[in-house]
């Protein structure tokens, strides 16, 4: 769903991206996008103030950036870096500027960055995890430091994270360093098969990050580090289902985590405050 | 590893056959959105072309029904009013300002409830009138557990006035419920005990008062030993109900519409004096007595026990379960918080149960397209999670209007909130631009202190003059004032336009100097020379000498930067040539203009003045 809860974008095995609107309970569909030869995936849309813009990525190998011009929705840059299926795409914050991870069966992830006039720059990170990567997911931003209004022009120096999950069992947190590259920060280990989704709840300006992690192996944790004592991540078993989880994700203000699983369920858990009634 | 996660609750959604399809989800801002899937792991999935329904999933519905916004709205006034009652207030004069803040909002129960029941009674059709009817019993029984509360957590009504409160608590609510007249129990009762009491104004003491009681019950207990009244069966009956026999009472039990209503009578009659901490004692086996071992307590039930055992937290955690959304047990528990009755209870989070409740209630209230409003200040007074729910959930607000737009920019601009503002203005900015509104872009990167995208759309309107030869949005680029040094290209924008109001107004020299000042400073972007040399032209071909020997020296250099740094064409088309035609003509002619300037210029300047 749209930031404002207003449009929806679904994808489809059928190799159509399509996007309605779902204000006041109604399912009006807007555009058919076609591109992809293959089922696709995932769709994300990015922050509202780049414009209306859509990322889906595909087993065709490719990633589409699909942008609203006047009413129109239109093809408006894709990127066929991979050399297998795309499983995974996702918005980085928008503070860090319109940037784009896609996470691959080739193992690979790459970062797409908008620099202007159309132009998309490229990072890629090989290898990120052996025989592929099935999710990404960025951290929020977090501005380090004390936040003094900066000069117009300036970007202040985030520190720009995500998480990655892939069929080596493992979750993985990037961090870029200062001359631009991506190193691999934490490895995170818990799940006995592979993992199928990551998502790294939303700040709420407590000093604790948080990570979802779910699995083929049925099992779903979430994963906290206190950040005045570094980089411990320690992980809490949420629940182990009897088949495999496909997808978690944290609703906005990071009080409920929604996952859905094999069992054709989708449960609502609220992981901080599960002596109270939800 | 040991579990987080206890037996959750299942919501079932109508028409997904949860056996046969997966169901996938996202979540929206305030709500969830699952649809149903192709994807069957048992069957090989059907290549059929379909539209399956998207069903969205909301906890709190009851922001969008009409009558319970004017409660919603209402109660928002008491709060903030309970918010900022004086801390420094103790003893009797705060407890009193305290019930008071209760009873109203107990009167706002009642009214949404008075307005609900003529609602359900005047709807058409049978079903909906049916859900009003039952959205009355749901407030009637909110209205019925905060009175409790208010009897026994905020008035803290002490023995002796403890039955009294109770007796108007029943007979408030049985009685309306009811409507019966013919309640012999409540109605005979009232003469009695009202002389009895001696209201109001009661100087007796409590001791007293027992005593006077006790010797009232010796006395119908002797006309019950010495049978006098053994004739008649129903006096006798009533007889041992005044004296509170169980048995008796239940006798009577169509009467008594339900176990509180047993209770109170029954303490009626057998101790009135009863202290608070033995309520409990007396509530349980009344609900025991009353269901007789046939029916088993519902929830309304439990969350009235739970009060007679004075167990708050308890209290509110039942009604979080009965209930529907957070209201009730948001604004109860701020107002029991208020009367420094929770302790403190360390969630995880560090925040507490008000503050949780709260952010649960306005969250919800964000759902809605102007209830969100109210959500506002709930959040303001949660001290520690407070503002950055607002953050997250105030961004997400669709701004399909300028004024709505405008409304969550004070807002944030109130709370400091300058990454919203920032946030926010360039959406607008940007939405602004895509419809050509070029004014309106400008203005909002201003007001988000933008400056890559002020350049952006000063360059635009440049381009629009040169296209069109005239500005749009005059009075905005006119009146920039110190906004004007957001960007180079924006304070570009302005002296360029001051120029050409210059030359308007005929100061020609004024004009003159800024026009070279503004390529010479390196503001004006090189793609605008040409225009701005143009520009000079009218000047360089005035009657009088505008541009003195100095100045006309520079904008020969200028000139000659400018060709001197043209790109040296290979094959080039028709309209290019064309292109390069126009522009040596150009060239050409500012050459000759300058050149007769320059001469005229040191000519004027090398003669005597007046000469």
């Amino acid at each position: 769903m749209d930031y404002y809860g207003t449009r929806l974008a679904t994808c489809s095995s059928d190799r159509s991206v399509k996007i309605f609107d779902v204000r006041n309970g109604g399912q009006i569909l807007i555009a058919d996008l076609r591109g992809h030869e293959g089922p696709v995936w995932q769709v994300a849309w990015a922050h509202p103030m780049y414009g209306n813009i859509l990322a889906s990525c595909s087993y065709d190998r490719k990633v589409i950036i699909w942008r609203e011009e006047n009413g129109t929705w239109e093809k408006s840059h894709e990127h066929a870096g991979h050399d297998s299926s795309v499983n995974s795409v996702c918005w980085a914050p928008h503070d860090y500027g319109l940037i784009l991870a896609c996470g691959s069966s080739d193992g690979a992830i790459s970062l797409l960055t908008y620099t202007g006039e159309g132009q998309w720059e490229v990072k890629k990170i090989n290898n990120a995890h052996t025989i592929g990567c099935n999710a990404v997911s960025w951290a929020p931003a977090v501005v380090p430091g004390s936040l003094i209004d900066q000069p117009s022009g300036q970007k202040p120096n985030y520190i720009k994270r995500f998480a990655s999950g892939g069929c080596d069992n493992l979750i993985k947190l990037w961090k870029e360093e200062e001359d631009g590259q991506w190193k691999e920060e934490q490895k995170l280990e818990a799940h006995s098969d592979w993992v199928r989704d990551v998502a790294w709840a939303p700040s709420i300006g407590l000093p604790t990050s948080t990570i979802a992690s779910c699995s083929q192996d049925g099992r779903v944790f979430i994963w906290t580090c206190d950040d005045a004592s570094g980089n411990t991540w320690s992980p809490k078993l949420l629940h182990k289902f009897n088949d495999v989880v496909w997808h978690v994700s944290w609703s906005i203000t990071a009080n409920i985590l929604a996952v859905s699983g094999g069992d054709n369920k989708v449960h609502t858990h609220s992981p901080h405050h599960s002596h109270l009634p939800r | 590893m040991e579990e987080l996660d206890g037996e959750p609750a299942v919501t079932v959604i109508p028409g997904v056959n949860s056996k046969k399809n997966q169901m996938c989800f996202d979540w929206g801002p305030g709500e969830m959105l699952v649809c149903e899937t192709s994807f069957s792991k048992k069957e090989k999935s059907e290549m059929v072309p379909s539209c399956p329904f998207i069903y969205i999933i909301r906890k709190d519905v009851d922001v969008y029904s009409q009558i319970l916004r004017k409660l919603f709205n209402e109660s928002h006034g008491i709060f903030l009013g309970l918010q900022r009652i004086d801390e420094e207030l103790t003893g009797k004069s705060r407890k009193s300002q305290l019930v008071r803040v209760s009873k109203n909002y107990r009167s706002v129960i009642r009214a949404c409830m008075e307005e609900m029941h003529q609602v359900a009674i005047a709807a058409k059709d049978p079903a909906s009138g049916r859900q009003f009817s039952s959205q009355v019993s749901i407030l009637s029984a909110m209205e019925l557990i905060w009175n409790l509360c208010e009897i026994l957590f905020i008035e803290v009504a002490p023995a002796g006035h403890l039955l009294l409160h109770l007796l108007d608590w029943v007979r408030l609510h049985v009685c309306e419920v009811d409507s019966l007249s013919a309640d012999v129990l409540g109605s005979e009762n009232p003469s009695n005990h009202d002389s009895f009491w001696n209201l109001p104004g009661n100087t007796q003491t409590l001791t007293e008062l027992e005593l006077k009681w006790q010797h009232w019950h010796e006395e119908c207990e002797r006309y019950l030993q010495d049978s006098t009244f053994a004739t008649n069966p129903h006096l006798e009956s009533l007889l041992k109900i005044m004296l509170g026999d169980e048995a008796a009472l239940l006798e009577q039990k169509e009467l008594l519409s339900n176990w509180y209503h047993f209770l109170v009578t029954r303490l009626l009659y057998s101790n009135p004096t009863v202290k608070p901490i033995d309520l409990h004692y007396y509530a349980q086996s009344s609900l025991d007595l009353f269901l007789g071992g046939e029916s088993s307590p519902e929830p309304l039930d439990n969350i009235l026990l739970a009060a007679f055992e004075f167990d708050i937290h308890q209290v509110i955690k039942e009604c979080s379960i009965a209930l529907s959304n957070w209201w009730f047990v948001a604004h109860l528990t701020d107002l029991l918080d208020h009367c420094k009755l929770l302790q403190s209870h360390n969630l995880y989070f560090g925040s507490n149960m008000r503050e949780f409740l709260l952010l649960e209630y306005a969250s919800g209230l964000f759902a809605h397209p102007s209830l969100w409003q109210l959500g506002v200040d709930y959040f303001d007074y949660c001290p520690k999670l407070g503002r950055v729910s607002l953050e997250l959930h105030i961004e997400r607000i669709p701004l399909n209007t300028e004024q709505k737009a405008l409304k969550v920019l004070r807002i944030c601009e109130q709370r400091q909130m300058t990454e919203q503002v920032r946030s926010i203005c360039k959406i607008l900015a940007m939405k602004a631009v895509r419809n050509n509104r070029l004014g309106s872009a400008l203005s909002w990167s201003i007001r988000a202190k933008d400056a890559a995208f002020a350049t952006l759309v000063s360059d635009r309107f440049l381009r629009d003059y040169c296209e069109r030869g005239c500005f749009s949005d005059l009075d905005l680029i006119d009146n920039l004032g110190p906004a004007m040094m957001l960007s180079d290209r924006l304070t570009f924008l302005g002296k360029y336009r001051e120029f050409h109001r210059m030359y308007g107004e005929k100061r020609f020299a004024d004009a003159a100097s800024l026009l070279l000042s503004l390529m010479t400073s390196g503001i004006a972007p090189r793609s605008f020379w040409m225009t701005l040399l143009t520009d000079a032209l009218p000047l360089l071909e005035q009657k009088q000498v505008i541009f003195s020997a100095e100045q006309t020296y520079e904008l020969m250099q200028c000139l000659e930067d400018l060709t001197s740094r043209r790109p040296v064409r290979g094959e080039s088309d028709i309209q290019q040539l064309q292109d390069e035609d126009i522009e040596t003509t150009k060239v050409e002619m500012l050459r000759l203009a300058l050149a007769r300037n320059l001469a005229r210029a040191i000519i004027r300047e090398g003669s005597l003045e007046g000469s």
